[in-house]
């Protein structure tokens, strides 16, 4: 949330964006539970996060972004585009298309965004 | 992973002769309004095989608002037919991808063709498309442009499902084209070439495509200027023209083109004359981050043309062949261009073109990039 909300890429391109995302990711060989992030994304900024193992635990979104773990990995490792990614079946999207679509520099700068987390896998 | 699409392509002197070989029985004829007194709705009739009823949708107006498109939808489906020809430039071709989905699936809104959602065409009818002119390369395409009432906006649709079953490339369809269009529409496949080589999504088919498409266009588009009557450049232009359709459908469009839909939703300025307004300045925005590829590319333009950059050699092919080369000469006021800028950087930030472009941009970048090409500032 704090690198999101400092990524001033993302504030210019979601600047007129409404509404919440969950990122689901989904158990697969590698991980076995699902995650949910949630993310309250408004006007350029993330105005609150929520974790959880547990999908009942959070808020109703207006977008699901859902797909395995190992795809995720190659998200953040932008070895997959996040749309590409959409379009040959490695992650699903739930929410209203005519909308996201617009949108799709948020979506990738969303993506560098978790790119400059420190993760380890 | 990623894909590959096209249409299957039939090309060359006579290539409408093709109709005669397929399984028509009832053939809807959507055609441009400027076309419907000429002798090529005719030619399409008389080139379908022997007994088919046909009908011909003759009034879709140059980027038909989507009421236009929807009043059509009723004598379409009283007619009901198995095959959809577009005959026509971009607007033709991208309204009957629409109207094709829209009759296919009637609980369907426009806004659901995007490639995100199964359509599941093809159950009652397919599609040809046989354009009249070389440059949108919508024949070969997944996209399809919308404008809506009121909106000031263009909004690009997109699915593998409406890219239609067969292109029919005849040049005889393309020999009367008036130099106007020749030059705005050869303009625009130029673009769909320098973009696809640039996209973040580019891959070896649609780099090889870019090349040849480029090779062509910039080969025979001045000897087309010069004599529009010939049918061999005519050929080479709209088949060049085509393969930059497959390129950019296979990788996407850039900043070019999110500044020209941008523009050419809020002034009516042809799509042509908007994208080679940005060209040369979005290439050379762009260089930094792919300088090998626009130096390949560069390699490609015919000795006449080629600058130091490739930016300065799409300048010179752009002027060379007449083209507008600042907001002014496309017939753009400068007030109006000044009250609306703050509009246009939203709306091309809102295009699909940012997502694919080889540098990102910001709203500043926009800005910039829409007054240097308003001012005619050298690129």
């Amino acid at each position: 949330m704090e690198k999101l909300n400092s990524n001033a890429a993302y504030e210019d391109a979601g600047k007129n964006w409404e509404g919440a995302m969950t990122f689901v990711v989904q158990k697969d060989a590698a991980f076995d539970k699902d995650a949910y992030i949630y993310l309250d994304l408004y006007h350029g900024k993330c105005r609150d996060a929520k974790f959880s193992f547990a999908e009942s635990e959070l808020p109703v979104p207006e977008y699901k972004y859902s797909g395995p773990y190992t795809n995720w990995r190659k998200l953040i490792n932008k070895e997959i585009d996040p749309i590409q990614g959409l379009l040959t079946g490695k992650f699903k999207l739930q929410g209203s298309m005519m909308k996201v679509m617009r949108f799709t520099k948020a979506a990738k700068e969303m993506v560098n965004t978790t790119a400059m987390v420190q993760t380890e896998f | 992973m990623w894909y590959f699409r096209s249409p299957q392509i039939v090309f060359g002197e006579d290539s409408i002769s093709f109709l005669s070989s397929l399984d028509v029985k009832r053939a809807a004829i959507i055609t441009d309004r400027n076309l419907l007194h000429t002798d090529i709705p005719g030619l399409v009739q008389k080139a379908l095989p022997p007994g088919t009823e046909s009908m011909v949708l003759g009034d879709v107006s140059e980027e038909p608002p989507l009421s236009e498109m929807t009043a059509h939808l009723s004598r379409i489906n009283e007619f009901a037919p198995d095959w959809f020809l577009a005959v026509g430039g971009g607007s033709a071709i991208d309204a009957t991808k629409i109207l094709f989905a829209l009759y296919e699936r009637p609980d369907l809104t426009v806004y659901d063709i995007t490639p995100l959602v199964k359509l599941g065409l093809r159950k009652k009818s397919r599609l040809i498309a046989i354009p009249t002119t070389s440059g949108t390369g919508s024949e070969c395409t997944w996209a399809a442009m919308l404008t809506v009432e009121g909106e000031k906006r263009k909004h690009e649709l997109a699915s593998p499902e409406i890219i239609p079953d067969y292109a029919i490339l005849d040049p005889a369809f393309v020999v009367s084209l008036p130099l106007e269009q020749t030059r705005n529409t050869a303009s625009d496949a130029i673009a769909h070439a320098v973009e696809a080589y640039g996209s973040t999504w580019r891959n070896p088919y649609s780099d090889a495509m870019a090349e040849k498409a480029l090779e062509l266009i910039l080969g025979g588009i001045a000897g087309v200027m010069s004599g529009p009557r010939n049918l061999e450049l005519r050929n080479q232009v709209h088949i060049g023209a085509s393969m930059a359709g497959l390129a950019f459908s296979n990788s996407q469009i850039g900043l070019v083109h999110a500044l020209g839909h941008a523009l050419g939703g809020r002034f009516k300025t042809p799509h042509g004359k908007a994208v080679a307004l940005f060209l040369p300045h979005v290439v050379a925005y762009n260089y930094d981050a792919c300088p090998e590829r626009y130096d390949r590319l560069n390699k490609i333009v015919p000795d006449q043309f080629r600058g130091g950059k490739l930016s300065n050699s799409l300048e010179n092919v752009l002027g060379a062949i007449g083209q507008a080369r600042s907001g002014r000469e496309a017939g753009i006021d400068a007030r109006e261009f000044e009250a609306n800028l703050d509009n246009l950087v939203l709306l091309a930030s809102e295009s699909n073109g940012m997502m694919t472009n080889p540098k990102d941009a910001g709203s500043s970048d926009l800005r910039s990039l829409f007054m240097k090409a308003y001012a005619e500032e050298a690129p």
